[in-house]
């Protein structure tokens, strides 16, 4: 906050004394918005000034407390000073206090405070009067689990903060808060362990974050682009809804930024196998998890790869199949016109169009959209000889395998390096994916994000951390804390070497 | 942007040349040599034709066999590809069936093509057909394989530890045993019982009997790549035994007048050579009794003994007539006993690798040792009459 309070006593404007003209200044500023409302109570000639925004603060308590308890001061000496008192003894908000800054008026009020201003003096006080503009905590929808906490994070900044809070009782959780945007200006808290997490992280992190000028923020997902440096399809950060996935990640030694009035947190850093990861698997038993790990990895595999390989075999290595499928294959591609990579691409692309169509819609839409991407899409093509079944059945083993994944990121990233993937091997078969698998083994491995490489602990490996990725260990066997995301404090429990 | 128009041309350069639509492709699983005339009569069995309709739920592929002459195979094959609408795959024959005729004539002289041929896997079957023409083998349509070169296959491949043919009945083994030194190849045969004509017909498979159909038949034994002589059963097993391919068998014994049935799956033979004259060979094995059809108390240790001396002695019989018959008549070293000789005396092999057929391989003595014991009765003791 440093950064900004400097630059705000640099120009910073005095209040006028006149409490009607601070009243008019304001309202100026808004543009004569209606929610701008003011009250001036007259105490003996002294004039008080009351202004909040209807919109964003709750109006009883307004007028039960501050406008009642503004009425009782008495005309003093000090009138200022009796008001501010009373306001102390009268009501039980903590958030009260005065400022001298006209210029941080607008913040104020526009997050739901009161001012009240006096004639004579520049001061004001400054009062939290919120509205209560949130949900309730609800259940987690985009990372949806069996065995665990169902609770999940809000749009309130301040609710969040608890979620974690309520979590990690040590008193080392730090919350680094910055305002991002010159409109917005965005509460954006950088949460981390101190003493656990690596003081060079958190400090790129904070020096890329402080370096953003726009005008809005208005998800977490926005300032995703400022936290990497290299292009990549595939997201380096990875988001989350869950409070339990947040802290797991800062026992860690990861660093949690939280953006207001966004229920998604980002974890930094990322590796790629975090996205391989499911929330509850710290939850299960831990032979059951590297099972479904491994079952992960070869989804992964082939949801990149099927269409890739069917078009390879199917147009160039016929003789890397065995007969049988062969013929069957031949014997179902008998009578279809196009060519098997344009129909593969015209069904991949339907199939996106019908995911994509899917989320944007309303619910009570998307029976109509399963019925005729089913039977239409599916049937009726494959019965009016358009495609063959087998490319139906590759469409939809690659889409299923790719929905294993919870990140949409990380499913889009795949889905374009398919495509590259199809592309290849539909000029040059087989050739064509082993060259691909070397570009984006290539490309994965050259990422890197502040100071952590993409691959690991695989590349570079680290032996340790490897108890916690496709083979996960028992939690009774994992000692340490993987070296790649930090290295102070080594130690996570006791009873090891 | 310059790398990425590098990529394109680069990408636009390469690739593309082996470029095939698979419903654009006949996919050859068999073919069959015969000899017509001065010419050779290619026949090809093309694995994906759909013949009715175009609808690919049903999944079944049809048959459908085109055939032409030619003076060299591979202008046969060119005179049906003229016949044949898409382009001949050749990458998964499974099954080659020549005829006794091209076999007599020499095999290497069509070996060249299915080698020279990049399509072509050295691994399919080679089989020769007993008597009829090689061509009628690929029509037979099979009741329980979806078509004639599956059933071929799937026979041989079944038959593979009983009859141990699976070995031989390789294609790139044959040609293997005809370059290596002081070995001759054996080919399995494959007989067509009834008439050919009607096992063409889709009537045949819907019977409940089959009228026509193949089965495999005996061990044919080549010298060189021409064809000598075809084995009988009995000797086709000999061989077996003594290439030690035979894993399984069911030898039946004579005993007292009755016969016994042992079955044996672990029959292993070990030669010897004691120096370039003569070897030495020891069949070791274990035998269960499936079946007597006589009063034979087996419960009396004396009985066993004497069924299992009776059946050592039989077999070291047949053994030995079989390797006699063979130095004999055959004059083909299809043991390998001269690439022994080869490997382990090279000096004296070289004088007598020339005449080692006509002459050498005559005078090898060989002796036979079996030690084969019955270790299991099956699940009687006695036999049914004994235990009246």
């Amino acid at each position: 906050m440093g950064h900004n309070k400097k630059e705000r006593w640099d120009n910073m404007e005095k209040i006028n004394t006149k409490a009607e003209k601070v009243i008019d200044k304001i309202k100026k500023i808004y543009g004569g918005s209606g929610d701008v409302v003011n009250r001036i109570i007259d105490i003996k000639g002294t004039k008080v000034g009351c202004i909040f925004l209807e919109s964003s603060s709750q109006t009883s308590t307004i007028s039960d407390f501050i406008i009642k308890s503004t009425v009782l001061a008495e005309k003093d000496k000090n009138l200022f000073n009796n008001l501010l008192n009373i306001l102390k003894n009268k009501l039980f908000n903590c958030q009260l206090f005065t400022i001298r800054d006209f210029n941080e008026f607008p913040y104020y009020l526009s997050s739901g405070f009161t001012i009240i201003v006096v004639d004579g003096y520049d001061e004001a006080i400054v009062m939290e009067t919120k509205a209560n503009l949130d949900r309730g905590i609800t259940e987690a929808t985009s990372e949806p689990i069996i065995r665990g906490s169902k609770d999940s994070f809000t749009e309130s900044h301040s609710k969040n903060l608890g979620l974690i809070r309520k979590r990690i009782k040590d008193p080392n959780l730090w919350f680094n808060e910055i305002k991002i945007g010159r409109r917005t200006k965005t509460k954006t808290t950088i949460a981390y362990i101190n003493g656990i997490a690596d003081d060079k992280k958190i400090k790129e992190i904070k020096k890329r974050l402080q370096k953003i000028d726009i005008d809005g923020i208005l998800d977490s997902g926005n300032i995703r682009d400022y936290l990497t440096t290299q292009k990549s399809i595939f997201p380096q950060i990875k988001s989350s809804e869950r409070p339990d996935i947040a802290c797991q990640e800062l026992l860690n030694g990861k660093i949690i930024i939280l953006v207001e009035n966004s229920p998604f947190i980002l974890i930094l850093p990322t590796v790629f196998l975090d996205y391989l990861k499911s929330p509850e698997d710290q939850n299960q038993k831990s032979v059951n998890i590297t099972f479904t790990r491994i079952l992960r990895f070869i989804a992964l595999i082939i949801t990149i790869l099927t269409p890739a390989i069917y078009i390879a075999v199917a147009t160039y290595d016929q003789n890397t199949i065995p007969d049988k499928l062969l013929i069957s294959l031949a014997v179902q591609r008998e009578g279809v016109p196009f060519p098997t990579f344009f129909e593969i691409i015209l069904f991949m692309t339907i199939f996106e169009v019908l995911r994509e169509s899917d989320i944007r819609s309303p619910s009570n839409m998307t029976t109509a959209m399963s019925i005729v991407g089913a039977l239409v899409l599916g049937q009726a093509a494959v019965d009016a000889s358009i495609v063959s079944p087998i490319t139906i059945i590759i469409v939809a083993i690659t889409s299923i395998s790719s929905l294993i994944f919870q990140d949409t990121d990380f499913i889009n990233g795949i889905r374009f390096w398919r495509f590259l993937f199809i592309i290849a091997s539909s000029m040059l078969g087989a050739i064509g994916i082993i060259s691909m698998c070397l570009l984006l083994i290539t490309k994965i491995a050259s990422l890197e994000n502040i100071e952590t490489s993409f691959l690991s602990p695989l590349a570079p490996l680290e032996i340790d951390a490897n108890k916690d990725t496709i083979i996960k260990f028992s939690n009774k066997d994992i000692f340490k804390r993987p070296k790649y995301i930090s290295t102070k404090n080594e130690t996570k429990q006791g009873g090891g070497k | 942007m310059k790398k990425l128009i590098l990529l394109i041309i680069c990408l636009s350069l390469c690739g593309c040349n082996d470029y095939a639509e698979l419903n654009r492709l006949s996919l050859v699983t068999a073919a069959a040599i015969d000899k017509n005339q001065n010419k050779y009569e290619v026949t090809l069995l093309i694995a994906n034709s759909p013949k009715q309709d175009t609808s690919a739920k049903e999944g079944e592929a049809k048959t459908t066999v085109y055939k032409a002459n030619g003076n060299t195979i591979a202008s046969a094959i060119k005179a049906i590809d003229r016949k044949t609408p898409k382009q001949l795959y050749f990458s998964h024959i499974n099954v080659v069936v020549i005829s006794e005729e091209i076999g007599k004539e020499g095999f290497l002289k069509i070996a060249d093509w299915l080698i020279r041929n990049p399509q072509t896997r050295n691994r399919f079957y080679l089989v020769q057909v007993n008597k009829d023409k090689a061509s009628d083998v690929l029509k037979i349509i099979s009741p329980l394989e979806s078509f004639p070169s599956q059933s071929i296959a799937t026979l041989i491949e079944s038959n593979k530890n009983s009859r141990a043919i699976g070995d031989s009945a390789s294609y790139s083994n044959f040609i293997g045993r005809i370059l290596e030194k002081g070995y001759e190849p054996l080919m399995p045969t494959i007989n067509i019982n009834g008439n050919p004509k009607k096992g063409a017909k889709q009537e045949n498979v819907e019977t409940a009997e089959p009228s026509t159909y193949l089965s495999l038949g005996n061990l044919a034994i080549y010298k060189g790549d021409k064809l000598i002589k075809t084995t009988n059963k009995k000797e086709s097993e000999m061989i077996h035994i003594i290439n030690n391919e035979a894993k399984e068998l069911l030898y039946s014994v004579k005993y007292k007048d009755n016969h016994a049935s042992i079955y044996s799956n672990d029959l292993k033979t070990k030669i010897k050579l004691n120096n370039s004259n003569s070897l030495d060979i020891y069949v070791k094995g274990t035998g269960t009794i499936y079946e007597i059809n006589g009063p034979i108390n087996l419960n009396k240790i004396k009985n066993l003994k004497k069924l299992e001396k009776k059946w050592n002695k039989s077999l070291k019989k047949d053994i030995d007539e079989t390797i006699k018959k063979i130095q004999n008549d055959y004059k083909s070293d299809i043991f390998g006993f001269g690439n022994l000789i080869y490997k382990n005396y090279p000096k004296k092999w070289k004088k007598i690798e020339n005449n080692w057929n006509s002459k050498y391989f005559k005078n090898l003595k060989i002796k036979i040792h079996t030690n084969v014991k019955i270790v299991s009765t099956g699940s009687l003791t006695k036999t049914l009459e004994g235990e009246k």
